[in-house]
């Protein structure tokens, strides 16, 4: 479990790196069409990438650290018992929902690997390389979904003590 | 009565603390599933979003903001807007309001707005012996201005989901933002005058002004960068976001050196964990707002108001209250992301102009943003100040009357936002 929540933890990491590259990455793509007057073909596209990825793979440990955006203003006024119950259903819902992408989001990358899609830019990288994120994310952010909700089911404090 | 089921079950899932993201997602998916539309669409539509090139600009506008926040750029900010305004009645007031305005050039977001100048700007005025709801209020509601004076994320994500010209936006945002401006300083001169009778500063001399000017003179610059860059075509929105974080790292690092590594580290984290927050909820609305739209209910909601509301003060009426009220509990953006989809149509059919249109929400996000008990910017403030949440509610109602003022001149003259995109 500490080795998933490290992954976890990593994939926030690189989420942060990947767009201070993407600020590098169109920072040069400006300053190479007005001073050089040779925009590049990979800036653009290749920062989309990162921001992909990125979300997909902060996504998961933004859900362990509680930092997603919801309305907490009714809940917090209902009795522990109950948002306990509450807390568990979230997370059930979450882990479904996320089961259902998963499931078709690997079919989309799936289809795209086997028939060679590429991007039909100038990079004309596969397509499938941004596809990916998709299964990815989203199986990891169902784990910590289950994960979240195993632990409140089993006692009342477990699910406070992620990272 | 379709509608009425989708609303409810999507409002029991937001408040049964489903995160906005995920409950928009999940709630779209399963009208997809119910109405036998397939599934796919959903990984499509979350891929659709983040693939979009102008929501880079997203993470990028957060990175530069809380780069100039953690390097400590509101206080240079705010003294040398000081030094000029100063001793005018309710001196520290007025330059509270101006660095607000200044920073929501820079910056995107307005709780970077708010914590930037108010770490300043609150012990400043406390000090000076200003009432300190009025403090509070001026902050939470000066901090707002981040997202009407261009750039501004919320417009970002308006012109993403409602495919209108980011930068028409921007443009459209100037004109209501300065007239806000206008109303917080003349409304913070006239407290000054009958409540704070000592609150007026000395006058800085000219040596000192210019001293402090030229400290603040590379945050003014990356604004007149940013603004000029995308307003004369030189770069989009989202380079423009890249080319102003670069500048920023260079101008903390090489001209300031107040920012040190783990600083950077912190920034660059919050950024991107506010970037994936925000984003997640954009690609929930983009799948919610597909099934809607495959049900059809943008168009039944038209015809409904087609049948009920015959004009279009009738029409704003109803959704200003709608929105208000959706803003006590809602956050801002989730805001924008669901009503849009639903109201947009309706709106163009009465004449509304989309771009007028994303401007009014914006103002309205504003006010929810300031509105108890769920408000991002009084959280803000109460943090920077540690003061109490009653305290920073109370304060804020004269200035979201100032935004209600905003919002009805905005009605009455419509050139106010669109004069600068479309006439000038």
């Amino acid at each position: 479990m500490a080795l998933f929540q490290f992954v976890l933890r990593a994939g926030a990491g690189i989420a942060a790196t990947l767009f201070i590259i993407c600020g590098g990455m169109l920072t040069y793509e400006v300053i190479a069409r007005y001073f050089f007057t040779r925009p590049t073909i990979w800036a653009a596209e290749l920062s989309q990438l990162c921001l992909i990825w990125g979300c997909m793979l902060a996504m998961p440990w933004i859900l362990a650290a509680g930092r997603h955006i919801q309305v907490d203003a009714v809940a917090r006024l209902l009795p522990p018992a109950t948002q306990r119950w509450l807390h568990v259903f979230v997370m059930v819902v979450i882990a479904v929902f996320s089961a259902v992408v998963v499931w078709y989001g690997f079919q989309i990358f799936y289809d795209s690997f086997e028939r060679g899609r590429t991007t039909g830019s100038m990079l004309d990288i596969p397509i499938w390389i941004s596809e990916l994120s998709i299964p990815v994310g989203f199986l990891l952010l169902m784990l910590q979904a289950l994960i979240d909700m195993v632990g409140k089911l089993r006692g009342p404090v477990a699910a406070e003590s992620a990272p | 009565m379709t509608v009425v089921i989708i609303l409810a079950s999507l409002f029991t899932l937001l408040l049964a603390r489903v995160p906005v993201a995920l409950a928009l997602g999940t709630m779209g998916l399963g009208m997809l599933v119910i109405g036998g539309f397939s599934p796919l669409m959903a990984p499509q539509a979350i891929l659709s979003t983040l693939d979009g090139f102008i929501l880079l600009a997203v993470p990028l506008f957060l990175l530069m903001s809380n780069v100039l926040l953690k390097a400590g750029v509101g206080a240079d900010l705010f003294n040398a807007v000081n030094a000029w305004v100063g001793h005018w009645p309710g001196g520290l007031a007025v330059a509270t309001i101006l660095s607000c305005g200044v920073f929501a050039a820079i910056s995107g977001s307005s709780v970077a707005t708010a914590a930037t100048i108010g770490t300043v700007a609150i012990p400043e005025m406390i000090n000076r012996g200003y009432d300190k709801r009025f403090v509070y209020g001026l902050l939470a509601a000066g901090g707002t201005l981040g997202i009407l004076i261009p750039p501004s994320i919320p417009m970002i994500v308006y012109g993403f989901i409602t495919e209108e010209s980011v930068i028409a936006l921007f443009l459209a945002g100037i004109g209501p933002g300065l007239a806000l401006v206008f109303f917080f300083v003349v409304f913070s001169m006239l407290h000054a005058r009958f409540f704070q009778p000592g609150a007026t500063g000395k006058k800085t001399p000219r040596a000192d002004r210019w001293k402090l000017t030229f400290r603040a003179f590379p945050s003014l610059l990356l604004a007149l960068l940013i603004i000029g860059g995308i307003y004369s075509g030189a770069f989009t929105p989202t380079e423009a976001a890249a080319v102003g974080f670069a500048a920023a790292l260079v101008i903390v690092v090489v001209f300031l050196r107040t920012l040190s590594f783990a600083d950077f580290r912190a920034a660059a984290f919050e950024a991107m964990v506010t970037t994936v927050a925000i984003l997640l909820i954009v690609a929930g609305a983009k799948i919610f707002g597909k099934a809607i739209a495959l049900y059809r209910i943008p168009q039944d909601i038209s015809m409904f108001i087609g049948d009920h509301i015959h004009t279009p003060l009738a029409f704003i009426l109803v959704v200003s209250l709608v929105l208000l009220l959706m803003g006590l509990v809602f956050e801002a953006l989730s805001m924008v992301l669901i009503m849009t989809p639903v109201l947009l149509p309706a709106a163009m059919s009465l004449g509304f102009d989309p771009i007028w249109f994303g401007i009014y929400m914006v103002i309205m996000v504003e006010c929810a943003l300031i509105t108890p008990p769920v408000g991002l910017n009084l959280y803000v403030i109460q943090s920077v100040a540690s003061a109490s949440l009653s305290d920073v509610s109370r304060g804020v109602w004269p200035f979201l009357m100032l935004m209600v003022l905003t919002v009805i001149l905005l009605y009455l003259w419509t050139d106010l936002a669109l004069y600068i995109p479309f006439k000038l």
